[in-house]
C-alpha cells in the first residue's frame, strides 16, 4: 500500500536535499522536556518518589503545607510545557510511519498517549494544585486530592501499557529497522512494569503499595532508562533518514 | 459538499452556540472570584442551578463538535510542502488532549450543580477543579499553535496553504494565553482565574483565534477545491483517482 498511495503532489515535489528541519525541531524538544519533567516531578512536586499512601490525614495536610510553593511552581510550569509531550508523540509516530508496518500502530501510538496525558499526568497536577490552593480546606478533602493525584499518576496503567505493547510489536514487525530490536525488548519490559503496578489500587503499605519497592521503584528507574534509549534511538533514526524519503501519511 | 466544508459549517454553527452558552453561564460574567467562601460557592450553585444546566449541558454537547474543524487544519497541514508530516501528527495529538480538558472542566461544573445540598466544602472543591481544569492547562493550546506556526513557516511553495501572517498570529495568541498557566496559584489580581490576563485576555484571544482561523481555513479549503476542479477539467480521467489518493 505504501507504494500505491500517491503522496500529496505539493509535498513530494522538490523536496530532495532539504534538511529535515521539522524533525530536528521536534527532536530538540525531547531532552529539555524530560529534564524538566524530572525536575518537576522529583524535587519540586514530590510526586516521584511518591509519599506513602498510609499517611494519616493530618500528615497529608502537613505534606501539602510543607511543599505548597514547589508544588505550585512545578505544576504551573508543567501546564505550560505539557504540550511538548504531544510534539514527541507526533515525532515517534512519524518514525513509525517509516516502518514497513500498516499505519494502525502509528495512529494507535498517538491515540493512546493523547488519552494517557490526562489521567496519567495532568489529573495529578489538577488535584495537587486544588489541594495547595486552599490549605484551610477540610482535611478529608485534602486527603481526597492526595489520593486522586497519586493514584491517577501511578495507576493509569492501560493507556501506557497499550502504547508500549504496540510500539514493541511495530519494531518487531518492521523490516526497515527504523528502531533496533533491543528497544522493543525494553518497551516490553515497560508493559511488565505497568502490570506490576496493578496492586496500587488495593494496598496502602508494603512492596505493592504505590510507593512500594515493586510497584514504583522498579517502574520509575526503568522509565528513565527507557526514555533515554528512546531519545537516542529517535535521533539515530532521523540521522539515517534521507531528506527526500517518501513517507505515507 | 466535501467533508471539509461540512466541518467548516459545523464549526460556524456550533461555534455560535458555544459562544451563546458561555455568555449564558452565570459563572463567567463576571467570572467567579476564587476568594469566595465555601458557603458563597454553594449558594451560587443553588441559586443558578437552571442556568448552569442550560449553559454547561450545551457546552457538554457542542464543544467537541468543533473537532472536525481542527481535523481540517490537520489535513491542511498535511498538504503543506514541509520536509515531513511530523507537525500534523503533533498537532493532532495536542488537539485530542486539549479537547479532553474542556470536556472534563464542563463535567466538574455539572457535578457541582448536581446536588445543591451537598457539603459546601465539597462543592467548593468541585468548583476549584472546574476552574483549574478550564484555565491552567494551556500547554496543549500552545503546542497546537507552535506546531501550526512552524509548519506554515516551513511550507516551501510559491502559494503556501496558509498565508505567512497566520504563523505570527498563532504565536501571538499562544503568548496571550500562556500566563494563565499560573492561575492555580493566585487568588486575586490579573493572573487569578477571574483576572484580566487569565480570564479576559485568554478567553477573548481564543474566541478571536477561532474566528480568524475559520476564515483562514475556509480560504485554504476553497482554493484546494478550486485547484482540484481545474485539474479535473484538464485531465478528466486521472483526476478522480488523484482526488481519492490525496489522503492516504
Amino acid at each position: 500500500m505504501t507504494a500505491a498511495s500517491p503522496a500529496v503532489p505539493a509535498v513530494s515535489a522538490g523536496r530532495g536535499g532539504r534538511r529535515l528541519l521539522d524533525l530536528w525541531a521536534c527532536w530538540w524538544v525531547f531532552p529539555p522536556f524530560y529534564t524538566l519533567f524530572g525536575i518537576i516531578f522529583v524535587p519540586l512536586t514530590r510526586v516521584m518518589p511518591p509519599p506513602s499512601p498510609a499517611k494519616p490525614t493530618a500528615q497529608i495536610v502537613l505534606f501539602f503545607h510543607a511543599h505548597a510553593l514547589t508544588i505550585q511552581i512545578g505544576f504551573s510550569v508543567l501546564m505550560l510545557a505539557i504540550g511538548a509531550g504531544s510534539v514527541l508523540n507526533g515525532l515517534v509516530a512519524y518514525q513509525m510511519r517509516r516502518m514497513t508496518v500498516d499505519p494502525v500502530f502509528a495512529y494507535t501510538y498517538i491515540a493512546t498517549l493523547a488519552v494517557g496525558a490526562i489521567p496519567g499526568c495532568l489529573f495529578c497536577a489538577f488535584s495537587f494544585l486544588a489541594a495547595t490552593f486552599r490549605p484551610d480546606r477540610d482535611p478529608h478533602l485534602i486527603a481526597l486530592c492526595y489520593d486522586l493525584g497519586l493514584l491517577t499518576f501511578v495507576g493509569s496503567l492501560g493507556c501506557f501499557a497499550t502504547q508500549y505493547l504496540i510500539f514493541a510489536i511495530a519494531i518487531f514487525l518492521d523490516r526497515n529497522k527504523i528502531f533496533p530490536t533491543w528497544l522493543a525488548y525494553i518497551s516490553i519490559w515497560q508493559v511488565v512494569t505497568e502490570l506490576v503496578a496493578i496492586p496500587v489500587f488495593i494496598f496502602t503499605g508494603g512492596p505493592f503499595a504505590w510507593n512500594g519497592a515493586i510497584s514504583f521503584w522498579e517502574g520509575t528507574a526503568l522509565f528513565g532508562v527507557y526514555i533515554a534509549c528512546l531519545i537516542m534511538c529517535v535521533r539515530k533514526a532521523i540521522e539515517r533518514q534521507q531528506p527526500g524519503e517518501r513517507v505515507p501519511g | 459538499m466535501s467533508a471539509q466544508l461540512v466541518s467548516l459549517w459545523m464549526a460556524a454553527v456550533f461555534g455560535v452556540i458555544l459562544l451563546a452558552a458561555f455568555l449564558l453561564f452565570p459563572g463567567f460574567f463576571p467570572p467567579m472570584p476564587p476568594d469566595l467562601t465555601a458557603e458563597q460557592v454553594a449558594a451560587f450553585y443553588a441559586q443558578h442551578q437552571a442556568m448552569i444546566w442550560l449553559s454547561m449541558i450545551t457546552v457538554n454537547f457542542c464543544a467537541i463538535m468543533l473537532m472536525p474543524f481542527f481535523m481540517v487544519i490537520v489535513y491542511q497541514m498535511k498538504r503543506m510542502a514541509t520536509p515531513t508530516q511530523v507537525l500534523a501528527y503533533a498537532y493532532l495529538s495536542a488537539t485530542v488532549s486539549g479537547a479532553t480538558l474542556i470536556a472534563l472542566a464542563d463535567l466538574f461544573w455539572l457535578v457541582a450543580a448536581f446536588r445543591p445540598d451537598r457539603d459546601p466544602q465539597v462543592t467548593q472543591l468541585l468548583n476549584d477543579l472546574a476552574w483549574i481544569t478550564f484555565t491552567v492547562p494551556v500547554g496543549m493550546i500552545i503546542a497546537q499553535m507552535a506546531t501550526l506556526a512552524l509548519a506554515i513557516r516551513l511550507d516551501d511553495q510559491p502559494r503556501p496553504v496558509f498565508p505567512r501572517w497566520v504563523a505570527a498570529f498563532n504565536i501571538a495568541v499562544a503568548v496571550a494565553v500562556a500566563p494563565s498557566a499560573f492561575a492555580a496559584v493566585f487568588h486575586t489580581g490579573p493572573l487569578a482565574w477571574n483576572g484580566a490576563v487569565s480570564f479576559w485576555l485568554r478567553v477573548c484571544a481564543y474566541v478571536l483565534y477561532v474566528a480568524v482561523m475559520f476564515f483562514v481555513v475556509r480560504g485554504a479549503v476553497r482554493r484546494q477545491h478550486q485547484e482540484e476542479r481545474e485539474q479535473e477539467e484538464r485531465t478528466p480521467l486521472t483526476a478522480a483517482a488523484g482526488a481519492e489518493g490525496v489522503a492516504p
